[in-house]
Formats: C-alpha cells, structure tokens, sequence
C-alpha cells in the first residue's frame, strides 16, 4: 500500500489559465481551493503564501482568489502550516477550513482530528485536506546553499523550482536554466525527513503531485469520501481537464517505485535508530 | 441550646468548601461559617520574579470558569503598573471576551441552581438532566447559551477557557471582518435566547421565594424565614460590565480603603459537631463528634473594604450602578438574571464599534519601575482585583483579591436566621468560585492597612 488508500487515480490539470500562469504542475491545489472557495465548501484555506524572503514561504489563510494565487508554486523548504490550524477557527472565524501540506502536515491533521490534545473545536472543522507528493524538504539555509552556490543562482532571481528526474532545477527570470543531480543536495535534507514512510500523502481527502504526469499535469488521487465529493463536482464545474492515469506515461508505476523507494530507504533509517548507541537506540515515533 | 452541625463538602458550585453552622433548637442558624477547603495554591507567591507576560496566563488558571476576568485582570494590572494604554480596538475585543465568558458563566450557574427550585406551580424539584419536558427545553438553551459564549470567547479571545489572545499591551491578534459578522450573529440568536432564559429563571425564582416551605434538592421539606439569606454589609462593584483601573481618569476602586485579615479574626474557634443528619441530600453531614475549627481551616484571607465584608457580584453592580434593591438570597439570584441581556447587547455594541483593521497592540511597551497597578474586572461573580508591581519587565509584587473571596463572610452573615437545611441555597446564590477564591493569604497581624504597604 505505498501509494496509501484511494477510489480514484488520474492526471490532471485545471482549465483557468490565470492559474496555470503561475502554478508548479497542473495548478491542482489552487483551483480545488479557488472551486471550493466559491462554492462554500470551505471558507477559507491555509497555504505557503509568500514571505518575507524570496522562496520562503509564510502560512496564510487564504480567504480570497487572490490570496491563493500568490501562495502558487512549490517552495522546498519548511512552512509550518499546522501553526495556523487553531487560529483559522479563531481570530479567522472560520468554520469550514481546507489546508495543503505534505505527507506530514496531512498525519499532524489528522492526528489533530482524532486526538485534539490543546486543538479545541478544530476536529469538526475541516472541510478539504490536499496533500502534496513529498520526497524530502530542506531548511532555509539548505535551499539557499543549493541554490546560490550550486547552482549559482542569486535567489531573487528564481522564479521558479523543481525537483525531477534525479536532477535539481532553478529558473531564473531572464530565462537561465541551471541543473544541478540531486545527489548533490542530500546532505542539505532536514533530518526529520529521514524517517518518514508518507510519499504521496495517504491521510488526505485528495493528494496530488508531478510525479506520473506530463509537464504541467499533476497526478491525483482521489482517497476519501469528502474527497471524492468535492472533486466530482469540480469535474462537473469544468475546473479540471482530465487523462485516464494508465493513458499518461510515464504514470503510476514510477509514481510507486519512487514511493516504494522512499518508504524502503526511510524504514532501513528507522530500523537503524533502533541501535544506534552501543546498548541502546533513538526513540522511534512508529511503535 | 445551640447545637453545631456540619456540612461538608458542599455541593453544586466550583470548588471545595464546608459549612459549620451553629443552630438553635428549631435547626435555625445563629452563627454560620462557610469556609473554603481548597488547597492553596499560591498564584501570588510563585509569579514574583516571573515576567509580566506569563503571570496573568498562571492566574489564567486560577479558574476555569472565570479565566477571562482573571486574565484581563492580570494583564490590566500589569498595564496599570507600567502604564501601558491599549488601542480602542484591543479594548473592545477584551469587552467581548467579558461578555462572552459573563453569559457562559451564568447560564452555568442555572444548572447549579435549578435542582434547588421547583417547577413553578409544582412539587416537583428541576432535574436538568430530565429528558422531559419543559426541562428538557431549558437544559438545551442553557447548552446553547453557553456555546454561543463560548465560541465567541473563541474567536475574539483566541480561547474559551484560558483565553490566549491578551497581551500586554491589547491583544495578539485583531479578527476577520466573517468572525466580526458570526459574532453578531451568534450575539443576535443569543439574544432572543438569554431573555427567555432570564424570564424563566426570575419566574422560577420567585415561585421559590414565595413557598413557605422548601428544601435541598430531593431532600425534606423545612420552613423558610421571611428574610432569607439577608445581612446588613455592603455592596461593591467598579462598573456594570468591564473593569477600572488605575489607569482611568476616574479610578472606581481604592486601595486605600481595603484592608486584609486572617481567617483567624473572622471565623469561629474550634467546635465539636454535635447534631447530625444521617438524611441530607447526596451524602449525610459530617458525624456528631468529629471536630471542626474554621480558624484554622479555612484556605481564604478576609479582604475588607472600610473595615467590613462587603458583598461583590450582580447584585452589588445592579445595586450600585442601576439602584436595584432586592435583599436576600433570591434578590441575588434574580439580579444574576438581569445580566443576560446585557452580555449580549454589549457584545454586539462592541462589535459594531470594532475596526477589524485597526492595530490591536500599543506600540509602546514599557518595562516598568516597581509603581503599583491595579485592575479590577467585573468578573461573573463581583469584583476581581489584581494588584502588581512590575519593574523591568517582570513581576515584583502581585496579589488577587477574588470575588468569592469578599463573598465568604458576608455570605456567612447571610445564613443567620436561616433553617441550616437551605444553608446551601443561600451559598450558591453567591455562585461561589473557590479555586478563584483560594490564592495566598497577605498575613496582617496588625491589621495595617495594607495598601499603606503598598504605596510605601
């Protein structure tokens, strides 16, 4: 079960230009959260708006278009998401809030949900959960290292980020492209990443990612009964053209091996911890 | 003979007290104590040398009742001490946030009250928990009274129960222009709501003062006194609503006039229990032979204001402030009623007035230079005043003198002349809040007046 629970898996991109101007892949978060948005279904969502430096984002509760399309585009690094998921019902006056995040953010979610230790009134309030696929994150010195002296490119000059095919990209606003292989970037990871068995965000209503898909198309899959509400009727508003998932190439069978990967390499981690000191070992979250 | 008789602990009201009562031959109460038995805690020791910031969210806990007044309270003496003035639109959340916690605390109270009533007309004592009718009805507006206090508490204070928007300095956090209009909205229903909540609560207390006769919860009925519950201490209260403090052009409390004395000086010396009631309600009284020593026992110092107990809470703010005159323990409790529509009317007043743009936080902080401030918020139950001295940012002398802590002696008064059957009732008409009552004991042997000490 790498790739987690799901009713539905297919490729995808949304029909509103504005927002594949901007957007990483197919523009799949922003358009869900615009749709749902306008439709009521949430009345606000938390993102990774912009932030006080280039590529680092700052969570924002989105309660406009506007809002959600400067929160477009993938930014590797860290944007504490969960902090806001308390204060959306409060001071926001939120009663049906969505949120993005990767694997991680979507277990805190959830976990939120289930055991509210501290997180009064937040279990019943969640509309629309969308993971995001997530092979790893680096801190904010890690992006810039990689960035600025791999590839030699000062970070206000970025416009644009991606991880894919085992290479690390930056695209600069007078249209340079530097490349750097991933190996290069790994011992800039954040540990915390080392240990974690989540690629395409199994605990969402529905996930979505690069992986699978063509350029500028997202896969997604559909996972829960909310889920599968909300984007059925997305599809029938006409917000997203669609591919069946085995029609695209390369499809669902990297989308696993890439999962199958991670969870494989991340559980030998784990099990390591296990004895890591001479007579004793690291705490293990899992067990 | 008077004979000495025990209850303890009482029930239906926060905290942990007793009641030593001493009664003639008819059962009548000649002398009455009601003491607190709640561990003390000592807020006021422990906050000396932490920073301004972090001992009123420590008083926060003092009460999970109350948290707001205790708080607001907290910070606002800190403010008062390094004379921080707020931005207009920080006051008026905090002024929701009191209406909020002001409703939510007195619907709780109806709970506590109405096992002791009848329904109108009846012999039949008010189950709340009764899934029949017209009880039924009340508890779920009772529940829906406190939701709406309680959310609203949520969003303009970031937290119902301890509430984690205050700052020093105003709030953290101003609200979106939707929590502006579910405030209204919420404060709109709650409105049409608290008001047949208070005609119901004032038709049921009367019918209770009315009876002849009366008793605790399912118990046995006793005959009544026709001046039950009075006594003859004053009233205090700064403001029908919100608070004063030292920072105000026109200060409504003064340190000058209050002093402290030990529970030693006000209540009686050792008694031996010498009547008890296999019977009472829920759990007999405490077993003749056993000893009881109020002096001793009691967890409260006897704050004083011009040398007497005086009463604090709605009927000292209705008194003072909306010349209401109703005596005894029902005119407290109808007074408490009166309240409803003004938390919600307030509320909506508040929020009208508020710019959800407007900043939230002074933009000055000072650090402090060990001057006195003091707060004194108009919490559910009376008047909750916070004395601090802050210098450097942190905290060098605080004290809290807590509304069920003026209350205890003058409710103690309040029990003579009364069958000691209904002592209770008398008691929760004061909606008594222990845990708040129950901080550190300022010792004054001399009975100086302390706020001498204070000012230095």
């Amino acid at each position: 079960m790498v790739l987690g629970n799901y009713k539905t898996a297919l490729s995808a991109r949304s029909t509103d230009a504005d927002i594949l101007k901007c957007s990483q892949d197919g523009g799949v978060v922003t358009q869900l959260f615009a749709y749902a948005l306008e439709e009521g279904i949430i009345d606000g969502a938390i993102v990774a708006g912009p932030g006080d430096e280039p590529f680092k984002p700052e969570p924002v509760v989105a309660m406009s278009k506007e809002e959600l399309l400067a929160a477009r585009g993938t930014r590797y690094t860290i944007s504490p998401n969960m902090k806001l998921i308390k204060e959306a019902t409060r001071s926001y006056g939120l009663d049906k809030v969505g949120i993005v995040g990767t694997p991680c953010q979507m277990q805190a979610l959830r976990k939120a949900q289930l055991y509210p230790m501290g997180m009064r009134s937040v279990p019943d309030k969640i509309a629309l959960a969308i993971g995001i696929f997530c092979m790893e994150n680096f801190p904010y010195q890690g992006l810039e290292t990689i960035v600025e002296d791999h590839c030699n490119v000062k970070m206000e000059s970025a416009v644009k980020m991606d991880i894919g095919k085992g290479k690390f990209t930056v695209y600069t606003e007078r249209g340079a492209v530097s490349q750097i292989p991933l190996k290069e970037t790994h011992k800039y990871e954040q540990p915390g990443c080392h240990v974690c068995l989540d690629y395409v965000a199994n605990l969402s209503d529905i996930s979505t990612g690069s992986v699978g898909s063509p350029d500028g198309w997202s896969t997604v899959f559909v996972r829960t009964k909310k889920g599968d509400d909300i984007w059925s009727k997305a599809i029938t508003a006409g917000c997203f053209e669609t591919k069946d998932i085995a029609s695209v190439k390369p499809g669902l069978d990297l989308v696993t091996k890439l999962a199958t990967g991670k969870i494989d390499k991340n559980k030998k981690t784990l099990e390591e911890r296990a004895t890591f000191g001479v007579g004793k070992g690291l705490r293990n979250p899992y067990i | 003979m008077s004979k000495v008789v025990e209850v303890s602990p009482t029930t239906r009201h926060e905290g942990h007290t007793k009641l030593v009562l001493k009664v003639n031959d008819e059962g009548i109460i000649e002398r009455g104590d009601w003491l607190s038995i709640t561990p003390v805690r000592g807020i006021e020791k422990l906050a000396i040398g932490k920073s301004m910031h972090q001992a009123p969210k420590i008083s926060s806990r003092v009460c999970g009742i109350c948290p707001v007044a205790h708080t607001l309270a907290g910070i606002e003496a800190m403010e008062g001490s390094i004379g921080c003035e707020i931005p207009d639109d920080a006051y008026l959340l905090r002024v929701i946030l009191q209406c909020a916690n002001r409703l939510h605390s007195h619907a709780l109270h109806n709970i506590l009250t109405l096992p002791d009533m009848y329904l109108p007309g009846t012999d039949t004592h008010i189950n709340p928990f009764s899934a029949e009718e017209p009880v039924r009805s009340v508890a779920l507006r009772i529940q829906r009274l406190r939701e709406i206090g309680q959310t609203v508490g949520e969003i303009a204070g970031g937290e119902p129960i301890h509430p984690s928007n205050p700052r020093i300095g105003g709030m953290y956090k101003n609200i979106s222009p939707r929590a502006k209009a579910k405030i209204y909205d919420l404060a709109k229903e709650g409105a049409v709501l608290a008001r047949e909540q208070m005609d119901f609560m004032i038709t049921v207390l009367k019918d209770w003062e009315n009876r002849p006769t009366a008793s605790v919860a399912s118990g046995y009925e006793v005959e009544k006194n026709e001046k039950f519950g009075f006594h003859d201490q004053g009233y205090m209260a700064v403001d029908p609503l919100y608070a004063s403090t030292n920072l105000d052009a026109d200060p409504k409390w003064y340190p000058e006039r209050w002093t402290e004395v030990r529970p030693w000086d006000w209540y009686m010396g050792e008694q031996e229990i010498t009547l008890d009631d296999p019977n009472y309600p829920n759990h007999a009284t405490t077993p003749a032979g056993a000893k009881a020593w109020p002096q001793m026992e009691a967890c409260t110092a006897v704050p004083m204001y011009d040398g007497a107990p005086i009463e604090v809470g709605p009927r000292a703010r209705l008194a003072i402030f909306r010349n209401y005159d109703k005596k005894g323990a029902m005119g407290l409790q109808i007074a408490r009623q009166m309240e409803y529509p003004d938390c919600l009317y307030s509320m909506m007043e508040a929020v009208d007035a508020l710019d959800t743009s407007g900043s939230v936080v002074a933009d000055e902080i000072p650090q402090g230079d060990g001057s006195l401030g003091w707060a004194a918020n108009e919490a559910p139950r009376g008047t909750d005043v916070h004395l601090a001295k802050v210098k450097d940012g942190r905290v060098q002398w605080y004290s809290l003198l807590v509304p069920t802590t003026w209350n205890f002696p003058v409710c103690s008064r309040a029990l003579e002349g009364a069958p000691w059957q209904l002592a209770e009732v008398i008691v929760r008409a004061y909606d008594p809040c222990v845990s708040c009552a129950t901080h550190m004991m300022v010792v004054d042997e001399e009975k100086k007046v302390v706020a001498q000490k204070l000012v230095q």
